[in-house]
């Protein structure tokens, strides 16, 4: 790793983004006003992402360039309406009351890649892609315990006392290294009348009305924590630990009866075994893969059909994001980290051109073909009207331990529906908490790329939205983009890495509400 | 400091003078010879003491003691002037602006500070609210923060002093960086092939017209001036060149860098206002020692708002060849 070479870059790029910002006519590549800061910005961070630069550098080199250029601004007019900052201006103005909105930007992807949304978009659900070939072998994980367990569930458990009703939606049972417990969700709870005047005081989570049992006869206590870190989320934590053999728990609330949850594997969805293929990233192809797909979920929520309200925020939005990326690319190949002949760069420039992002200066030349599920997310992002209708509230149970990737080891536990946003849970071994964030908020703690097919063809892009560390492992949310339908019957996984990318496809089990 | 044959690195800098607002007056400050004097604090040492004992502190002894705290600090390149065009003007009110800005700005109106505060511009004198205890977790964002208002006050006030003072003190900064050991030394070599680009740069696109983002230099080390060459064709074009740290001292912040249509890559014989320098005609060629002679409005004494501004600094003209 050559750090001198990555800080020399960080600094002869704050050097040049001082020249110029301070020029008397900026010339167009310089963007607006703090265009400059925030590309030497992201590549520190992509440089810090991929480990050729500290942390601490990166924010020496910006602390002497926003002093620079602070200084050198003291005494200097406002600096003169740039071509975007003006664009920005117009469009705030459209949004004055009164005013008619403003026409819409049709979207205009290179004719490539339009033929090749056309196959997704409007070709119905596309073909397999099939086997990716014979699986690589896994890595063997030391320390893999042959114990790991994990079974969907899919049942509900009512409650009702002293005027509290509600229910508890039981996802799926996990049992590791970690401990064994129950990945619950929580339903909204019908409060008496009394409650409601607050007369008497409601426990939302009633954790204390549950007690859960065995076939053998064992109870056990009970230990909810929060998951993701929601509390609507949660872990029923079992102690002691359930024996290997069991059969079956029995989770009991009053008014009953008993819900008995079958913890013989082959009682659950059948799901096919996952499939691995080796691959060999660069960290830099890795950091631009997580930087497309951030680019692409940020998009897909910031459409103009998502958002039709707010109309000069998706465009803003969208160019900042594709400020530096040109600078990031060069940089990482500059300390290399990226391979001057990888496709990645080419096709962030034809997603950046598909977006209409003018202002990424990436040097390669589009790609004629993007990754099956950046094309998806593009096109229901450029979809016209927005979805009539919110998916329905709901959980799914599902469960699958994927194969270990970059020394990662991840285990879906069940997915849930809410106010129309998806939240895939997982556990995951191998990851440490650092709220690290990348360029652009890729989020670094993260580093696998996640998507979801539906049985529809549709493909749905993962990324953290919640953590609840514990060691060793960790429970995290994954919201999906776009929200999954509760018509969806079974889904493919793609999780990829530096090393190699797994696919399983899992059938997925939808329970209450109806 | 460097004392070889050729003479020390700013024995082609005049004296520069500029006044600066200290307690109820104005009082001058020096730089000659490579040391920051001031003329009416003939024994700062003592009022040091007197300072640390609670006593006013005057702003000529706080300039003094930020020169002395960024004399082998490498941000001082990165933040001060590329060139004369470059002029950074900062002045008295905004540095008492800052002060005032970063004491009401949050934890650092309220922490302890050594020493009392002088009155007048920028006074920080009259009752300070009690320190109300702080929490262990926000102590380290606190002295974060201090740290970071006291770097950025230093960097005003020494700016303040003006263009002169702040090309002489980039120039003892490089030559602070050029005497480092080799091995400490390849640690600040980004630092130092930013600085000599960011100044080099401009000087180039003068020489030759060419493009400052085409200019490419390394650090050179070791016996003679370096390298320099133009290779490429339009936008692949790029003028290389290989420096010393040591040439920001001896030649940039002197004024030397293109001199009668030369750029001046090494000193041979430092003077006021007569030296002999190596320059180059054009990029590829052996570079000619060349007999030069500066002339200098000289010392600023227009009055007490002078300070010595781009437009001072030396104009070293070819005397002979």
């Amino acid at each position: 790793m050559n750090g001198e070479r990555a800080e020399t870059i960080l600094r002869l790029l704050a050097e040049a983004e001082l020249r110029n910002q301070l020029a008397p006519d900026p010339p167009p590549w310089a963007g607006g006003p703090g265009a400059g800061r925030v590309k030497v910005y992201v590549v520190g961070q992509a440089l810090s992402a991929v480990g050729a630069l500290d942390r601490e550098t990166v924010e020496d080199v910006l602390a002497d360039f926003d002093l620079a250029v602070g200084l050198r601004r003291l005494h200097r007019a406002r600096p003169a309406i740039t071509r975007r900052a003006a664009s920005a201006a117009r469009l705030t103005a459209q949004l004055s009351p009164g005013r008619p909105a403003p026409p819409p930007n049709p979207p205009g992807p290179p004719p490539a890649i339009q033929a090749q949304w056309a196959t997704v978009a409007g070709g119905g659900p596309p073909e397999s892609t099939g086997s990716l070939g014979p699986a690589a072998p896994v890595p063997a994980d030391p320390e893999q315990d042959a114990a790991d367990r994990f079974v969907p569930i899919g049942l509900t458990v009512p409650f009702h006392q002293g005027g509290l009703s509600g229910e508890l939606y039981l996802m799926s049972f996990a049992h590791t290294r970690a401990g064994a417990r129950l990945i619950v969700l929580w339903g909204k709870p019908t409060l008496s009348r009394d409650h409601e005047l607050g007369l008497q005081q409601a426990e939302l989570f009633p954790v204390d009305l549950f007690t859960v049992a065995d076939n053998r006869g064992s109870a056990y206590e009970l230990d909810f924590t929060p998951a993701n870190g929601s509390e609507w989320i949660s872990q029923i934590n079992l102690r002691p630990v359930p024996p290997d053999g069991i059969r079956w728990l029995e989770v009991v609330a009053p008014p009953g009866p008993a819900v008995r949850i079958n913890l013989d594997p082959a009682s659950g969805p059948p799901g096919g075994e996952p499939e691995v293929s080796a691959a060999n990233l660069s960290a830099g192809e890795q950091l631009l893969i997580m930087l497309a797909e951030e680019l692409l979920m940020v998009a897909a929520q910031n459409s103009p059909a998502m958002r039709p309200e707010l109309p000069a925020l998706s465009p803003r939005v969208m160019q900042t994001m594709g400020t530096g990326l040109g600078d990031i690319i060069a940089a990482l190949e500059a300390v290399d980290m990226l391979p001057p002949l990888s496709p990645v760069p080419a096709q962030l420039a034809a997603l950046c051109e598909s977006l209409r992002i003018d202002g990424h200066e990436i040097a390669a030349a589009p790609a004629d073909e993007l990754p099956e599920p950046w094309l998806s997310l593009l096109t229901y992002y450029q979809r016209r009207k927005p979805d009539t209708a919110q998916v329905r509230d709901g959980f799914a149970a599902m469960t699958a331990a994927l194969p270990e990737l970059d020394g990662i080891r991840l285990a879906l536990v069940g997915l849930h529906n809410t106010q129309g946003t998806t939240v895939l849970h997982v556990l995951a071994r191998g990851l440490r908490r650092e709220e690290r964030l990348g360029p652009h908020g890729a989020d670094l703690d993260f580093p696998l790329s996640f998507w979801l097919r539906d049985n529809g063809g549709r493909w749905h892009a993962a990324r953290p939205i919640g953590w609840q560390p514990t060691d060793p492992e960790h429970s995290i949310g994954l919201m999906l983009v776009p929200p999954l339908p509760r018509s969806t019957a079974w889904v493919e996984v793609l999780a990829g890495g530096r090393s190699g990318e797994v696919r399983a496809r899992l059938p997925l089990r939808w329970g209450a509400p109806p | 400091v460097t004392d070889s044959p050729k003479g020390v690195w700013f024995h082609c800098l005049p004296r520069c003078e500029t006044y600066l607002p200290c307690g109820a007056g104005r009082h001058i400050v020096r730089w000659e010879a490579g040391e920051l004097r001031l003329l009416s604090h003939p024994d700062a040492e003592a009022e040091l003491v007197l300072a640390a004992l609670g006593g006013e502190k005057a702003r000529c002894v706080e300039v003094a003691q930020a020169w002395e705290r960024h004399a082998e600090d490498l941000s001082v390149l990165a933040i001060g002037p590329r060139g004369p065009a470059d002029e950074i003007a900062v002045s008295w009110d905004d540095v008492d602006a800052e002060v005032r800005a970063s004491q009401f700005g949050g934890w650092t109106a309220y922490a302890p500070q050594a020493g009392g505060r002088h009155p007048g511009p920028g006074s920080r004198r009259g009752p300070r609210p009690l320190a109300p205890p702080v929490p262990a977790r926000y102590q380290q964002p606190m002295q974060d923060r201090e740290q970071a208002a006291r770097r950025r006050n230093d960097m005003l006030s020494l700016l303040a002093l003006g263009y002169g003072f702040q090309v002489r003190l980039i120039g003892q900064v490089a030559e602070a960086a050029s005497g480092w050991p080799r091995e400490a030394g390849e640690k600040i070599r980004p630092s130092l092939v930013a600085a000599i680009t960011a100044r080099l740069a401009p000087v180039a696109e003068e020489w030759l017209g060419i493009d400052p983002g085409q200019v490419v230099v390394t650090l050179h080390r070791g016996p003679g001036w370096g390298s320099a060459e133009l290779i490429g064709r339009g936008e692949q074009r790029r003028l290389r060149f290989s420096l010393p740290a040591g040439w920001l001292a001896l030649v940039w912040a002197a004024g030397l860098a293109l001199t009668g249509r030369h750029l001046v890559v090494a000193v041979e014989r430092a003077g006021w206002p007569d030296a002999r320098v190596l320059a180059l005609r054009a990029p590829g060629t052996e570079p000619v020692p060349l007999e030069v002679h500066a002339t200098a409005p000289g010392p600023a004494s227009g009055g007490l708002d002078v300070r010595p501004g781009a437009a001072d600094a030396p104009h070293w003209e070819v005397w002979e060849v």
